[in-house]
C-alpha cells in the first residue's frame, strides 16, 4: 500500500469501526468483541506497514477551509513510531479487554470510544498542521475522559474523569494559544514552516519564547507533570486496560511527543530546556515518594508512569530526543505489561488495595512473572528494555547537565526501586488469604506473554530507531547509535555503575522496610498529593464560590433589571467619551 | 421570474400564510376531537417549505448577480450575503421546530395560535435581516419582538411562563424606546435614515452622535442580551416552550445583533472605540453567563445562561473584527458560529423538550427537566441522550463536532492582528471555553448511567414518536458533519464576511 | 425657546419613564411608565422631523411607532392581567419567582 492511502487509512479506518461498534449497541456481547478486536488487529497490521514509509514525502489532502489550513500528513519517524506504539498497544489492549470486559453493559461505548482514541493518536502524531493537531488533540482528551468515567455510576470515576478533562483542556488552552500565534507570526498553520523560521530567527525572541512555554504548559498538563500530575492517579477509575492504553502507553506521550517535535525551533530560548528539566525533576521525586506511600496498585503504577514521563522531560531538557524518544518506547511497553498484569491480578482478586493481596507467585506464575519482567525494566536492570533508555538518559544528563540535577535523577533512580519492590512485594510474595482466584484466560495471557518478549527485546532496535529518527527530523540532532555502540556508551560511563548500585540499595531498603503502615499523617499527605490536590479543590470552590456570587446578580426583580440596563447605559456613555 | 419577485415572495409569503394558518387551523381545532393542531401544523410546514424554495432561488441568483434589491416607495430591501446567513439559519432551523411541534405540543389548547407567530416571527427576521435604512430595521424588529412576547407566555396556565414574558416584554420595549431615540438624533441631524446616505453624512465624534451609539448599543443590546441587559434572558429562554427555546437562542438573539450592527455601521466613518466596546461586552457575556450556568439544576435554565456564553463568543468575535481590518478578513468564523450554535442551542433544547414530554407531560407533570432527571436516561432513551450529549459537548467546544470548528475561527481572527489585548482575550474565551465543559460535561455522564434516579417514572417507557426523532437527527447529523467538513460553509461564510467588511471599512 | 422647551419635554418625559420603571412596584403602572417612555421618544422623531425638514417621513415613523406601542400596551395589559388571576395582586414582588 502507498502512503496516500495509509494515513487515511489509519485514521479513518478505526472511526468507521468505532462507529460500527456504537451501532451494535449491546445485543450481541461477543460480536461487539470480536468487531473491535478484528478491526484493531487489521489497525495493527497497517501500522506495521507504514514503518516501511518512513521518510517518505509529504502529502496534503485539500484545504480544510479559511483559518483552518491543509489537511497535511507527513511520515516521518516520530510519528510513526507513536503510530506503532498506539495502534499495537490499542490491539494488544483490546484483546485483554475481550476477557476482561467480559459481561459488563454499555461495551460499544467502550470500544467505540477505545477505536476512536487509536484513530485520533495516530492522526495526531502524524499531522503537519498545527491546527489538525490541536483537533486530535482534543478528541483524545474526550475519549480519555468518556474511558475514565466509564462506570458513570461510580461517582469516583466520575470525579476523575471529568478533573482529568478539565485539567487536560487547561492545558490544551497553552497548545492554543501557541498554535494561534504561530499562525500570527508565520501566516501558515505548517509546522514545517514555523520551524523554518524559528531555525532561520525569523521570529521575534519574545515571542517565541512565549510560544515555548505556552507548550510547555500543554504538554505538562497532557502528560500529567508537575504541577498538573494530579490528574493521572485518579484516572486510574477506568478500566485497567484503558489505563494501560491511553493512561500508560499512548495518550500521556503526546505531551513529550509535542515537545520533542517543537524542539530545535525553541533549543535556543533562554531557559526554556532547564525548566523542562525543573518541571520533569521535580514532577519525579514528588511522584516516587507517592508510590512508596500510597496502597492502590494501580496508584502505584500511575506514579511511576508520571515519574516515568519525567525522566523523558529531564531527556529532552538535556537535549537527547534520542533518549527520551527510546524511554518512551521502552516504556510504553512495559508499562503497558505492568498494567495489563496488574489488570489480571486485579481480575482475579478482585480488589485493588495491595494489603489485601500478597502470594499471587505460586499461585499465578505466569502473570506474575510477566509482571516481574515488567517491573525490572522499569528499574533499570540490564538487558531489559528499561535499562538501556534510562542509562541514555542518565548519560545525556551527565554531559549536558548540572551536577545537581544528576544526583538528584540518581536519588529517583534509587526510589523507583523501592516502591517496584515494596508494590512486588506486597501483591506477589508473602502469603494468600483468597480461598477463590478467577483463573486468568488465554487471551490475558497471550497478551502478556507478547509484552513480555517486547520488553525483553525492544532495545535491539536501536539502530533502526535512531537511524530512522536522524534521516527524517534533520534538526533534531540526533545521532544514530548501533547497539554495540550504545552498549560501549553505556558501560563507558561512570554513572551507568552508580545507578546499577544505588538500584541495588533502593532494592535492600524496600526489602528491609518494615511491614508496619506509615504513619497516618505522611498517608493523609500523600493521598493529599501533598497538598496540590488541595490547590485544585480550592481553585473548584473559589470558581464555585464566584459563581454563587454572581447568580445574585440575577435578582429576578424587574426593577433591578432596568437598573441592569442603566448601568449598561452608563457604562457604554463613560467607555466612548474616554475613547473620543 | 425576476429576482425582486423572488426576494418579495420570500418576504411576505410567511406572514401572509399565517393568516391562513391561523384560520383553518381555529377551525380544525373547534370540529377535531383527536389531534387539534394537525390542520395548522401541516399548512405552517408547507408554508416553510414553500418559503424554502423561495430562498435556495434567491440564493441562487445572489450568488449570479449580487445582492438584491426591491422597492416600496422609498423604502429599500437588500438581500445581502449576510442575509443570506442568517435566513439559511432561520429557515433550517424554523423546520425543525416545526416538525417537532406536533408531537411536543400534542397536549396543549391553541396550537393554531403558535404556529401562525412562529410565522410571524420568521417573517420579521426574513425582513429584518434584509432591511437597509433603520426605522425599517427597527419595524421590523419591533414586529419580531412583538410575536414572541406571547410564544414566550405560551404555557399561560402557570405563573411562570407569564413572569417571563412580562419581564421579556417590558424590557424589549424600553429598549425600543432608545432605539427610537437614537434614530431621532440621527435623523433630526441629517435628514436620512437610510445606512447608506447616512454612512456619507455621519463624522466626527460630537456629543449627540455618542448619544445615538450608546442609544443603539443598548436598545439592540438587550435583544442580543449583552450583558448587563441580559436579565431577561435566562427567564424567557427557560419559559418558552422548548421549540421556541431553540428558536430565540438560536436565531432571534442573533438577529438583535445583526440589527446592532447594521445600525453601527452608520458610524463608520467616526473614530469611536466601537470594536473595544464589543470586545468588552465579549468578555462580559463569557464570564457572567459561564460563571451564572456552573450551578444551575434546571437545564433549561442552565442553556440560556450559555445563550448568554455564546453571544460572548460571537461579540467577542465582532470586537476582533472591529478593532483591527486584518481580523475583519478573517470574520467568517462568526457567521460559522452563528449558524453552528443555531444547531447546537436547538438540539439541545429540542432534546430537552422531548424529555419533557416523555419523562413529565406523558405523566401529567409540568415540572422541569433538572439535571437529576437525565440520570441513567441512556437505558431507556439512547437516542435523546446521544443526541443531546453531541448537543452539549458540541457547545463546550470540543472537536468532532462544529461548534470546535466555529470557535477555532473566531480566535484565528483575534490571532491574525498583534497585540497583547487580542492573545489575552483568546487565552480567556480559551479558559472560558474550558469553564463550560464544568456544566456541559458532568451532563452526559449522568445520562450514561446505568441506574437512574427517577427509575419509576421511566420505567413505563413510552415509544417514541417518529416525528420527534427526526429533527433531532438532522441537527445531530449536521453537527457531526459541519465539525468534519467545515469547508462545505466556506461560500456562504466568505459572502458573508466580505458583505460584513464593507459594513464596517 | 421653543426648541429647548421640547428638548426638555423629550428628556424628562423620558426621564419619568425609566425613573418610574426602577421604582415603581405596580405592574400596570410599569405599562403606564413604559408609555410615556415611549411616548418621549416619539415626540424626538416628530421634532426631527421638524428641524430636518422631512415631516412627511417623520409622521409616518410616528404612526408606525403608535402602532406597534399599542400592541406592546395590549399584550402587557393582557399578561398583566393573567398574572394578577394567578397570583391576586399587581406587585411586582409577586412575579420575581425566577430568579438566580
Amino acid at each position: 500500500m502507498s502512503l496516500e492511502t495509509l494515513i487515511p487509512s489509519l485514521i479513518l479506518f478505526p472511526w468507521l469501526g468505532s462507529i460500527l461498534v456504537w451501532a451494535m449497541h449491546d445485543r450481541n456481547e461477543k460480536r461487539i468483541h470480536m468487531t473491535a478486536s478484528v478491526v484493531s488487529i487489521i489497525c495493527a497490521l497497517v501500522s506495521i506497514q507504514l514503518t516501511f514509509q518512513i521518510g517518505n514525502q509529504k502529502i496534503v489532502y485539500y484545504t480544510f477551509g479559511a483559518a483552518l489550513g491543509e489537511l497535511s500528513f507527513s511520515a516521518d519517524a516520530m510519528g510513526v513510531i507513536l503510530v506503532l506504539i498506539a495502534n499495537v498497544i490499542g490491539s494488544l489492549a483490546v484483546i485483554f479487554s475481550m476477557d476482561y470486559m467480559q459481561g459488563e453493559r454499555n461495551l460499544s461505548r467502550y470500544y467505540a470510544m477505545i477505536l476512536l482514541f487509536i484513530g485520533a493518536m495516530s492522526g495526531l502524531v502524524l499531522t503537519a498542521n498545527i491546527f489538525i493537531m490541536f483537533f486530535f488533540w482534543e478528541v483524545t482528551a474526550l475519549c480519555s475522559y468518556q474511558l475514565i468515567s466509564f462506570y458513570n455510576d461510580d461517582p469516583n470515576a466520575v470525579r476523575g474523569g471529568l478533573k482529568a478533562l478539565l485539567m487536560t483542556q487547561f492545558g490544551g488552552v497553552g497548545l492554543l494559544f501557541a498554535a494561534l500565534m504561530i499562525f500570527n507570526q508565520v501566516h501558515s498553520f505548517d509546522l514545517n514552516v514555523f520551524a523554518e523560521a524559528a531555525v532561520n530567527v525569523d521570529i521575534e525572541q519574545g515571542v517565541l519564547a512565549l510560544i515555548g512555554f505556552s507548550l510547555i504548559i500543554a504538554a505538562a498538563a497532557k502528560s500529567s507533570q508537575f504541577p498538573f500530575f494530579t490528574w493521572l492517579p485518579d484516572a486510574m477509575e477506568a478500566p485497567t486496560p484503558v489505563s494501560a492504553l491511553i493512561h500508560a502507553a499512548t495518550m500521556v506521550n503526546a505531551g513529550i511527543y509535542l515537545l520533542s517535535r517543537f524542539f530545535p525551533a525553541f533549543a535556543a530560548v533562554p531557559a526554556w530546556k532547564e525548566t523542562m528539566i525543573w518541571v520533569g525533576l521535580i514532577g519525579i521525586l514528588l511522584t516516587s515518594i507517592l508510590a512508596i506511600t500510597t496502597y492502590d496498585l494501580k496508584r502505584v503504577l500511575a506514579y511511576s508512569t508520571v515519574s516515568q514521563l519525567g525522566y523523558m522531560f529531564v531527556a529532552i531538557g538535556s537535549g537527547s530526543v534520542l533518549a527520551g524518544q527510546f524511554h518512551l518506547l521502552s516504556h510504553a511497553i512495559f508499562k503497558a505489561l505492568l498494567f495489563l498484569a496488574a489488570g489480571a491480578v486485579i481480575h482475579a482478586c478482585g480488589t485493588r488495595d495491595m494489603r489485601s493481596m500478597g502470594g499471587f507467585f505460586k499461585r499465578t506464575p505466569f502473570v506474575s512473572t510477566s509482571f516481574l519482567i515488567g517491573a525490572l525494566a522499569l528499574t533499570g536492570i540490564p538487558i531489559l528494555n528499561g535499562f538501556w533508555s534510562k542509562e541514555l538518559i542518565l548519560e545525556s544528563v551527565h554531559k549536558e547537565s548540572s551536577t545537581l540535577v544528576l544526583i538528584l535523577m540518581l536519588i529517583s533512580v534509587g526510589l523507583t526501586a523501592i516502591y517496584t519492590l515494596r508494590c512486588f512485594k506486597m501483591v506477589f510474595m508473602g502469603k494468600n488469604d483468597y480461598a477463590h482466584l478467577h483463573p486468568s484466560p488465554p487471551a490475558m495471557k497471550t497478551v502478556l506473554g507478547i509484552l513480555s518478549i517486547g520488553a525483553l527485546t525492544s532495545w535491539i532496535a536501536i539502530s533502526w530507531f535512531s537511524e530512522s529518527l536522524k534521516q527524517t527530523l534533520p534538526y533534531h540532532a540526533i545521532e544514530s547509535l548501533n547497539v554495540t555502540e550504545m552498549a560501549h556508551h553505556i558501560f563507558s560511563d561512570p554513572i551507568t555503575c552508580f545507578a546499577l548500585g544505588i538500584t541495588t540499595i533502593g532494592f535492600l531498603i524496600a526489602w528491609l522496610l518494615p511491614k508496619k503502615e506509615f504513619p497516618e499523617s505522611l498517608l493523609k499527605l500523600s493521598a493529599n498529593s501533598f497538598g496540590f490536590d488541595s490547590i485544585t479543590s480550592g481553585v473548584v470552590q473559589s470558581i464555585i464560590a464566584s459563581a454563587e456570587r454572581i447568580r445574585c446578580i440575577q435578582t429576578g426583580i424587574l426593577n433591578w433589571n432596568i437598573f441592569g440596563l442603566m448601568v449598561g447605559l452608563l457604562g457604554v456613555l463613560i467607555i466612548l467619551f474616554m475613547g473620543r | 421570474m425576476k429576482p425582486s419577485t423572488i426576494l418579495a415572495i420570500l418576504l411576505i409569503l410567511p406572514i401572509f400564510s399565517s393568516a391562513p394558518v391561523y384560520f383553518f387551523g381555529r377551525i380544525g381545532m373547534l370540529r377535531s376531537k383527536g389531534k387539534p393542531g394537525e390542520i395548522a401544523f401541516f399548512l405552517a410546514l408547507a408554508s416553510v417549505l414553500i418559503t424554502f424554495i423561495f430562498f435556495a432561488l434567491a440564493v441562487n441568483e445572489f450568488f449570479k448577480t449580487g445582492p438584491i434589491d426591491i422597492y416600496y416607495g422609498s423604502i429599500k430591501l437588500s438581500f445581502d450575503a449576510i442575509s443570506l446567513v442568517m435566513s439559511g439559519t432561520l429557515l433550517l432551523l424554523t423546520f425543525v421546530v416545526i416538525l417537532f411541534s406536533p408531537v411536543y405540543l400534542s397536549e396543549e389548547l391553541n396550537q393554531e395560535k403558535y404556529y401562525a407567530q412562529v410565522l410571524v416571527l420568521m417573517t420579521s427576521i426574513l425582513g429584518l435581516t434584509c432591511a437597509t435604512d433603520l426605522f425599517n430595521l427597527y419595524a421590523w424588529y419591533e414586529l419580531m419582538a412583538i410575536s414572541s412576547y406571547s410564544l414566550v407566555s405560551f404555557y399561560c396556565k402557570t405563573l411562570e411562563p407569564l413572569e417571563a414574558g412580562i419581564k421579556y416584554l417590558v424590557q424589549s420595549a424600553a429598549g425600543s424606546s432608545f432605539i427610537i431615540l437614537a434614530i431621532a438624533i440621527l435623523f433630526g441631524g441629517t435628514g436620512e435614515v437610510a445606512i447608506p446616505d447616512l454612512q456619507n453624512a455621519v463624522s466626527g465624534n460630537s456629543t449627540a452622535i455618542i448619544a445615538s451609539v450608546a442609544l443603539f448599543v443598548i436598545g439592540y443590546g438587550i435583544k442580543a442580551a449583552l450583558v448587563p441587559m441580559h436579565f431577561w434572558l435566562p427567564d424567557a429562554h427557560c419559559q418558552a416552550p422548548a421549540s421556541i427555546s431553540a428558536l430565540l437562542s438560536g436565531i432571534v438573539i442573533e438577529t438583535g445583533l445583526i440589527a446592532l450592527l447594521r445600525s453601527l455601521s452608520v458610524f463608520k466613518n467616526t473614530s469611536l472605540p466601537i470594536g473595544t466596546l464589543f470586545l468588552i461586552f465579549g468578555a462580559l457575556n463569557m464570564l457572567v453567563g459561564n460563571l451564572s450556568a456552573l450551578r444551575q439544576k434546571e437545564i433549561k435554565r442552565m442553556l440560556a445562561f450559555s445563550s448568554i456564553t455564546h453571544m460572548g463568543y460571537i461579540v467577542l468575535g465582532v470586537g476582533f473584527a472591529l478593532t483591527s481590518a486584518t481580523s475583519a478578513q478573517m470574520s467568517d468564523g462568526i457567521f460559522i458560529h452563528i449558524f453552528n450554535h443555531a444547531m447546537m442551542k436547538g438540539l439541545a433544547f429540542l432534546c430537552i423538550g422531548a424529555l419533557f414530554y416523555y419523562l413529565k407531560i406523558a405523566h401529567g407533570s409540568r415540572e422541569p427537566i433538572s439535571v437529576e432527571d437525565l440520570n441513567g436516561i441512556s437505558q431507556h432513551y439512547p437516542l435523546f441522550a446521544f443526541c443531546l450529549s453531541v448537543a452539549v459537548l458540541a457547545l463546550g467546544g470540543l472537536p468532532l463536532f462544529s461548534g470546535f470548528i466555529s470557535k477555532w475561527k473566531i480566535m484565528a481572527s483575534g490571532a491574525v492582528a498583534s497585540g497583547a489585548w487580542n492573545a489575552i482575550l483568546i487565552i480567556f474565551l480559551g479558559l472560558n471555553s474550558v469553564l463550560s465543559l464544568g456544566y456541559y460535561a458532568p451532563l452526559v455522564n449522568r445520562m450514561y448511567r446505568i441506574k437512574g434516579a427517577g427509575a419509576d417514572v421511566i420505567a413505563e417507557k413510552q415509544t417514541v414518536s417518529k416525528m420527534i426523532i427526526f429533527p433531532l437527527v438532522i441537527l445531530t447529523v449536521g453537527i457531526i458533519f459541519f465539525g468534519l467538513f467545515p469547508m462545505v460553509l466556506d461560500r456562504f461564510s466568505e459572502a458573508a464576511k466580505n458583505a460584513f467588511y464593507t459594513m464596517f471599512y | 425657546m421653543i426648541s429647548k422647551i421640547i428638548i426638555f419635554g423629550i428628556v424628562g418625559l423620558m426621564g419619568i419613564g425609566i425613573y418610574c420603571l426602577m421604582i415603581t412596584r405596580n405592574l400596570p403602572k410599569v405599562i403606564v411608565a413604559l408609555q410615556v417612555l415611549i411616548k418621549g421618544a416619539m415626540i424626538a422623531i416628530i421634532y426631527a422631523g421638524d428641524i430636518s425638514g422631512n415631516m412627511d417621513l417623520a409622521q409616518s415613523m410616528a404612526l408606525t411607532i403608535i402602532v406597534a406601542d399599542t400592541i406592546v400596551a395590549v399584550i402587557g395589559l393582557a399578561l398583566a392581567i393573567q398574572a394578577r388571576e394567578k397570583t391576586g395582586s399587581s406587585k411586582i414582588q409577586s412575579i420575581s419567582n425566577l430568579k438566580k
